[in-house]
């Protein structure tokens, strides 16, 4: 208890010691992987503060059931399926969760603003703002939550296939928007 | 090859985390939420054991009154009026005996320590 220098050590380390009730060891974990927590709710589609608190939600879940993560996968995936089955949550109850085959019109607007910075780095976060709502969510749990297809279809409560052509699509409009920049990037970069 | 490429291109961009301005912020509210939920837990723990303490000692006497009151009645046949004063001076002995008195209570609140940590104890470990 003397010491007041900031925990060190692996993460498994660092949620044993949470497991034991060590809020500081719990502090080097939300430290570590806090900003890719709140990345991936924004990625899955949560507003600003919606990802945050859900955030914040997750990882005092995260706490609360420290002693089962018993590192068999990373603590960062762990913490992230928590933080993505909240979301999830939270948008069945509200009743958003809707799944439509129809392209939604907010790609052209989301387009035609992006060949403004062609030539800057890939942002991801704004090409995932180019899919439909069910795309978005399909790629961002099977990318960045590291979810199966599996998974995806039995929190989403979708068929499987479902979820294969959903990411499917999703991934040849990432793949066309963040193309472009890339290209042009290679091309400065070439001289 | 164009397919891999884009996958392991696509997981790599997932994986970076964003970087935040206010993450530090949002660390410290955390830690706060983290703080204040330990806080409450443990208040409520200790309480909890208190009244689970509090509970017990009035049991604990409660039930020595009453078996004191059965053997006055049981007796009562012989000379109650005997049995009512002998049972008074003997309450009285113990009650008016400064260090028997203080026993007894000193007894009673070390129960209740015993018990509250007890509980606190069992309910932590759950």
């Amino acid at each position: 208890m003397g010491t007041q220098s900031p925990p060190t050590g692996h993460d498994v380390e660092l949620a044993a010691l949470s497991a034991a009730g060590d809020r500081r060891a719990y502090g080097e974990l939300v430290r570590r992987h806090g900003s890719a927590v709140r990345g991936l709710l924004r990625r899955l589609g949560a507003d600003s503060a919606t990802a945050d608190d859900l955030a914040q939600d997750a990882f005092m879940t995260g706490f609360e059931q420290a002693a089962e993560f018993r590192g068999e996968g990373t603590f960062a995936a762990w913490i992230k399926t928590i933080a993505a089955r909240l979301y999830l949550k939270k948008v069945k109850r509200e009743a958003r969760l809707i799944f439509s085959d129809t392209v939604e019109p907010v790609e052209a607007v989301m387009v035609g603003e992006a060949s403004r910075d062609a030539a800057s780095r890939i942002d991801l976060d704004e090409a995932l703002k180019t899919l439909s709502r069910g795309e978005r969510l399909c790629v961002s749990l099977c990318y960045g939550a590291d979810w199966s297809h599996a998974e995806a279809a039995e929190a989403l409560n979708i068929p499987i296939g479902t979820v294969k052509s959903h990411v499917k699509r999703g991934l040849d409009k990432l793949r066309a928007r963040l193309a472009r920049p890339e290209e042009g990037a290679r091309r400065e970069a070439h001289g | 090859m164009a397919e891999p490429d884009f996958d392991a291109q696509l997981s790599r961009l997932f994986a970076e985390p964003p970087s935040f301005p206010d993450a530090a912020l949002f660390n410290a509210e955390v830690a706060a939420r983290l703080d204040r939920g330990w806080t409450m837990r443990r208040l409520f723990i200790g309480a909890a054991g208190v009244a689970a303490g509090l509970f017990a000692a009035v049991q604990i006497l409660t039930s020595r009154f009453s078996s004191e009151v059965a053997e006055l009645s049981k007796n009562s046949s012989h000379d109650f009026e005997t049995e009512v004063s002998a049972a008074v001076a003997k309450v009285n002995a113990v009650l008016t005996a400064p260090a028997s008195a203080e026993a007894v209570w000193l007894a009673a609140g070390l129960a209740v320590v015993a018990l509250a940590f007890a509980v606190t104890r069992a309910v932590e470990e759950f």
